[in-house]
């Protein structure tokens, strides 16, 4: 595949690709700077919103309840609001408890399912290959979360598990049981066969040449099934709402989209502090493995 | 790539084997020893995905009702006939329709036109900043983007205003453009929310895409003296065709079927542009009254049935013709 290396040093570049060619008529290259720009135009868009709720969970909370932008004064000491959140809401904190066990959850179940599914259609000869894959590209196209929320909420009262918080990480594994599998298709797809038909001839099951062999060479891969789960689930907020009747069985995007405007005890800076907590282990998350995902991105998730 | 240490020309042994047998019995062996692989998916895919579809459906064929504890009756396509002369739902359809259309072109278009600026980044590093930096938002979870956006649009807190009242005095408080509250303007907010927060994701698409165009063609191109923007529309925009022609059908799908947005930035005002048949679906099943959930189902699947015939259309008329 003649997808770059993002990572690799600038030296390579100037060899095999593509390079601006140097006009030295034109001297200040403006379609350079032109371009920069632009992306930087859109790069600042893309933060503004997240460093204006930053900035309000620091305000004082006479400013929090304004509209300009820049506080006349920031609360003192700066983490007050914060404090109070992880402080005087234990109801937050269950919550929170509540996303981050159905969140781990759902990551473990996705994760598993879809790398053994994967290896299982690109690697082994199973019967019913075609028609599996066939189902699971119908499936995303039918809108399963509204149409079928009824069925869901029927499925689960079935089984006892309406208002249980941690139920819901079945119907979340099942919801993104096919974009994980398609991830995992199109990263194992880039391991060459001949490394699977080695590893038999070596005497090794399937089993053992997947724990083996293959998970050392599709970590990529597993990296964005597990960052793509893990934000669907620590942010699904239907279902959550739905299938739990009692607010402390809810999870943290049910409170914090319920919580509505700024009155009371939740002003606006206290929320946005909230805000800032939950959206946190997303974004630390993302930090924290972005090379791998973006790598896994390259090698085949990004396959339609 | 890592090299085999084996080559082809020494067949597997398991191989010889397989032919001797007949094949039902080599099927019954893989089947044996592939679909323990495959238990997981299975369950889940059948016990959350086909199972509810199918209960769905079962239900839309009765009247009932869940609050009244009485087993429900199957009444058949009466649930259905009601529907299709329910204005609401109608309404419904046409407003996420309506969404649909002003969302899809901008979701399309503007990660294209980046994806085309970060891929001429010849700086790996920055080029990955780029990346990075536009990737942001997708680690966000939806609702909390909806959000974060309600509170943007917000009148008494909101910076979108206060910069174009306070700031630019383009409007006064009377003025001021209702960002969520005004009919015509809520579903050019959604729609411009949803491209912020999809606009990382969908120039990844692109980028791949555009990485796997030969870069000498360019170089040879601008040598000729070619502008870029004749090669974008002589070369790059081919090139990308199928990529916005598979995105285009995928969300078409998906922002036929949005719901979340609507609940947690519309509530269930029935006047309003967001009450669109999923917001009809969802409240006719759950919220308050005697949550009609047979009525409510048959919203779910004429919907669904709806989108799904228009899908159909799309794939038949971007079908590959090579």
């Amino acid at each position: 595949m003649a997808v770059r290396n993002m990572t690799a040093p600038m030296a390579k570049d100037a060899t095999g690709n593509y390079t601006d060619v140097w006009h030295p008529k034109r001297g200040i290259r403006w379609g350079l700077i032109f371009r920069h720009a632009i992306l930087i135009g859109f790069c600042v868009l893309v933060l503004l919103p997240l460093f204006w709720i930053i900035l309000m969970s620091f305000k004082s909370v006479p400013d929090g309840v304004q509209r300009y932008i820049w506080p006349k004064n920031f609360i003192e000491p700066a983490f007050t609001h914060y404090k109070w959140v992880l402080e005087k809401r234990p109801d937050v904190i269950q919550n929170f408890k509540n996303s981050v066990l159905v969140t781990l959850g759902t990551v473990v179940l996705a994760t598993i399912t879809a790398v053994l599914a994967g290896y299982a259609l690109v690697h082994l000869r199973t019967p019913g290959q075609k028609f599996i894959v066939w189902a699971l590209v119908a499936s995303t196209f039918f809108p399963v979360r509204v149409t079928a929320l009824i069925g869901i909420y029927n499925v689960q009262d079935a089984l006892g598990l309406i208002n249980h918080t941690w139920g819901l990480m079945l119907p979340y594994t099942a919801l993104s049981t096919a974009i994980s599998i398609f991830i995992m298709r199109g990263v194992f797809e880039t391991v060459p066969k001949d490394i699977v038909d080695s590893s038999r001839i070596d005497g090794a099951n399937s089993f053992r040449t997947l724990l083996g062999i293959m998970l050392p060479l599709v970590r990529n891969g597993i990296v964005v099934v597990i960052i793509v789960n893990f934000v669907a689930a620590w942010g699904e907020y239907l279902l959550a709402q739905t299938l739990m009747n009692d607010a402390a069985n809810k999870t943290l995007p049910v409170f914090i989209a319920n919580a509505g405007g700024g009155l009371g005890a939740w002003f606006w800076p206290r929320l946005a502090a909230l805000y800032i907590l939950a959206i946190a282990p997303g974004l630390i998350v993302f930090g924290i493995a972005q090379r791998w995902y973006m790598k896994g991105l390259q090698e085949g998730a990004l396959k339609t | 790539m890592a090299q085999a240490v084996i080559s082809d020309e020494q067949p597997l042994k398991t191989e010889a084997k397989r032919s001797a047998r007949p094949a039902w019995v080599t099927t019954a062996i893989d089947v044996l020893r592939t679909y323990p692989y495959l238990i997981p998916v299975i369950v889940f895919f059948v016990g959350w995905q086909i199972l509810p579809i199918y209960s769905a459906l079962r239900v839309s064929f009765t009247d009932d009702n869940f609050l009244d504890r009485v087993e429900p009756n199957w009444i058949g396509l009466q649930n259905y006939r009601q529907l299709i002369r329910d204005e609401l739902f109608w309404k419904g359809i046409w407003r996420a329709f309506l969404f649909t259309s002003i969302f899809l072109p901008g979701m399309l278009l503007i990660p294209m036109f980046v994806a085309v600026l970060v891929d001429r980044v010849t700086n790996n590093r920055i080029a990955t900043t780029y990346r990075l930096i536009l990737l942001i938002p997708s680690m966000i979870p939806a609702p909390l983007i909806f959000v974060l956006w309600s509170w943007m649009y917000n009148n008494y807190i909101g910076p979108i205003n206060y910069i174009l009242v306070d700031v630019l005095h383009l409007f006064n408080n009377t003025t001021q453009p209702q960002w969520i509250n005004d009919t015509q303007l809520v579903f050019f907010s959604l729609a411009f929310m949803e491209w912020w927060w999809g606009l990382g994701y969908h120039t990844m698409f692109f980028l791949a895409g555009l990485a796997t165009i030969p870069k000498d063609l360019f170089d040879a191109a601008r040598v000729d003296g070619a502008s870029e923007w004749r090669m974008f529309w002589g070369v790059t925009f081919w090139r990308l065709l199928p990529i916005i022609l598979v995105l285009a059908v995928i969300r078409f799908g998906t922002a036929m079927a949005v719901i979340e947005e609507y609940l947690i930035m519309g509530g269930m005002n029935r006047t309003r542009n967001t009450y669109t048949w999923t917001v009809y679906m969802y409240e006719t099943a759950f919220s308050g009254g005697i949550q009609l959930r047979g009525y409510a189902a048959a919203i779910g699947w004429l919907g669904a049935l709806f989108m799904l015939i228009v899908v159909a259309a799309m794939f038949y008329a971007f079908r590959s013709r090579d």
